[in-house]
């Protein structure tokens, strides 16, 4: 015990993360009310919630309901905007002892763009992460992520604008997410991060009505790990930027084998709403991990599947 | 605020399928204030994934006890059922922002409909200490799904109860019995916690009396510190300098609300 200290600190495409947990958008809001509940500094680093160009106001109730082993949630991007962002909550980020990532989105090829270029002067923002799974006004409402030349077209647009690390959040719902993964690449993402939620439906057959305000939803939690490992497994074969692996993630053996399977680095979400202080406890028993199988650095375990 | 280990004491059933748990949990009870919350995780964060949140019915600070009722309604109230003395269950509180406290000398009306009345229960208690005069009304189906009176009875000067069937007390609304309370004279406030449909209808009521109202909202929660942004209300009125401006979160802005802040409208269930 104690002789040996394992190397937890991951370089994910020029971001230097202490270690490789991250907390996911949309499960850390903008930090302020985990403060008193878990320590930044002994994350990887924290994904903001989504920020859109314009506030929003969110889906209409019932948002949440729990279902095996997972849960649905309709949020519906409920956000400050940016301007309100920048103003009242990057203060808290920019003081965190912690790499933050600022998720952005918007609803035009442009209004992506635009949303990087308005955060490039903004010092201290480690990577932008870009949610590509809403909705695309110009194109009739098919959200961007779903088709490869759409979900290019709005990574081409944030890369042109911005000289900071791009990560791509791709959704599960697709048919053949490494395409959409080698397009994202081709436009000029620097990393890939994987997956986002499934669509889901959960039906109240008293009412015969659908739970959910928003009718569908996207469901998270342990229940959807082994589709996502899956596809963190597919893409990193199929693209050569760091991949970010998402998706269930509630211990530290599941941070393993994420990294086993091909991921450089994960995020922690929907354990967090069970425990605020998840993703601190993750690192800890990783920690304890690697000093049991004496292990040097937890970076040479990324890709290491034999199969 | 903090993530407790709290220790289950006794988990007692009081009534038909209504539950009371008295919890060991010294850093909740010295700081939790009437109307604030709990989120109790039952499982071990895979099913049931997420924490029971509930409000806290009772509080004894110099033992370090807090006690919730609960209604055994789903899986994670079951599995709460389930637990037995000296089970450890994490307990994050205390959550939320309680009841706003009415003018001294104020009389005050508590409105509970099933397992509604918890909140005003600890409320009722702190009130009648600083001297308020109390009543507590509490609507429900059935004779058997009304809480004991040894329960009731501390929270108020006068309990009145009404039943849906007329199996006990008044035989129809609670809404009936507070009319009745609202025709007396004096300064009066009214405090609230039910079904939404029976919310909806005493905010109405105090509307038009032109009598204060404040309600415990309840709404599907996945976190209970506001990180998820799922238990969202409808404002009444968008105010244009909040983050958030047409829903508020019923766990970190509530779960006690001003009646007239809350669009009482067609998204919830009757």
């Amino acid at each position: 015990m104690g002789q040996h200290m394992a190397d937890l600190s991951i370089d994910f495409a020029g971001v230097r993360l202490r270690n490789p947990v991250l907390l996911a958008s949309g499960t850390c809001n903008y930090g302020q009310e985990l403060l008193p509940l878990t320590d930044f500094a002994r994350l990887g680093g924290l994904v903001t919630k989504t920020i859109t160009p314009q506030p929003r106001g969110g889906n209409p109730p019932q948002r949440i309901v729990e279902t095996p082993a997972g849960m649905l949630n309709s949020i519906g991007l409920q956000n400050p905007g940016l301007e309100a962002f920048v103003e009242k909550q990057w203060p808290l980020l920019a003081g965190l002892d912690a790499q933050v990532v600022v998720n952005i989105a918007g609803f035009s090829v442009e209004e992506f763009g635009q949303m990087a270029a308005s955060l490039e002067a903004l010092a201290g923002i480690a990577a932008l992460e870009v949610n590509i799974s809403c909705p695309n006004v110009e194109a009739g409402g098919d959200n961007f992520a779903t088709r490869p030349q759409t979900a290019a077209a709005a990574i081409a647009s944030v890369r042109s604008r911005t000289q900071r690390p791009v990560i791509a959040k791709l959704t599960p719902n697709v048919t053949d997410i490494a395409e959409i993964a080698r397009a994202v690449v081709d436009a000029g993402a620097d990393a890939v991060s994987l997956i986002n939620t499934l669509v889901g439906m959960a039906i109240d057959m008293e009412r015969r009505r659908p739970v959910l305000g928003g009718i569908t939803g996207g469901l998270s939690g342990p229940a959807i790990k082994p589709v996502a490992l899956a596809m963190v497994w597919k893409v990193a074969q199929a693209v050569a930027v760091p991949v970010m692996g998402i998706g269930g993630i509630t211990t530290a053996s599941d941070v393993l084998e994420f990294m086993v399977a091909g991921a450089s680095a994960v995020q922690v979400g929907t354990a967090s709403f069970v425990n605020p202080n998840a993703g601190v406890e993750i690192v800890e028993n990783l920690r304890a991990y690697c000093d049991e199988w004496g292990m040097d650095r937890i970076a040479s375990l990324i890709g290491s599947l034999r199969c | 605020m903090i993530d407790e280990q709290a220790r289950l004491l006794s988990n007692r059933e009081v009534a038909a399928d209504f539950y009371l748990a008295r919890l060991n949990a010294p850093h909740i009870a010295v700081r939790v204030e009437p109307g604030q919350f709990v989120n109790i995780q039952v499982g071990a964060g895979v099913a049931p994934l997420l924490r029971v949140p509930l409000s806290v019915s009772g509080v004894d600070r110099e033992a370090g006890i807090i006690e919730v009722l609960y209604e055994e309604v789903g899986p994670k109230t079951r599995a709460l059922s389930q637990f037995g003395p000296d089970a450890v269950l994490p307990t994050l509180g205390p959550l939320g922002k309680g009841f706003v406290s009415p003018p001294e000398g104020t009389r005050v009306v508590l409105v509970g409909g099933g397992i509604g009345v918890p909140p005003l229960l600890y409320w009722g208690l702190a009130l009648r200490q600083r001297a308020h005069q109390t009543v507590l009304l509490v609507g429900a189906r059935t004779a058997n799904k009304h809480l004991p009176s040894e329960l009731l009875a501390p929270a108020a000067d006068a309990v009145h109860l009404a039943t849906d069937d007329g199996s006990l007390g008044h035989a129809g609304l609670v809404t009936d019995l507070l009319r009745h309370e609202l025709a007396e004279e004096g300064p009066c406030a009214v405090y609230c916690c039910g079904p939404h449909a029976m919310m909806q209808a005493v905010a109405a009521i105090c509307l038009e009396a032109q009598v204060p109202c404040q309600v415990s909202l309840e709404e599907y929660m996945a976190c209970g510190i506001g990180i998820c942004v799922g238990c969202a209300v409808e404002l009444a009125t968008a105010k244009g300098d909040t983050d958030y401006g047409r829903y508020a979160r019923v766990c970190v802005d509530g779960p006690a609300f001003d009646a007239r802040q809350i669009k009482w409208g067609s998204t919830w269930p009757t």
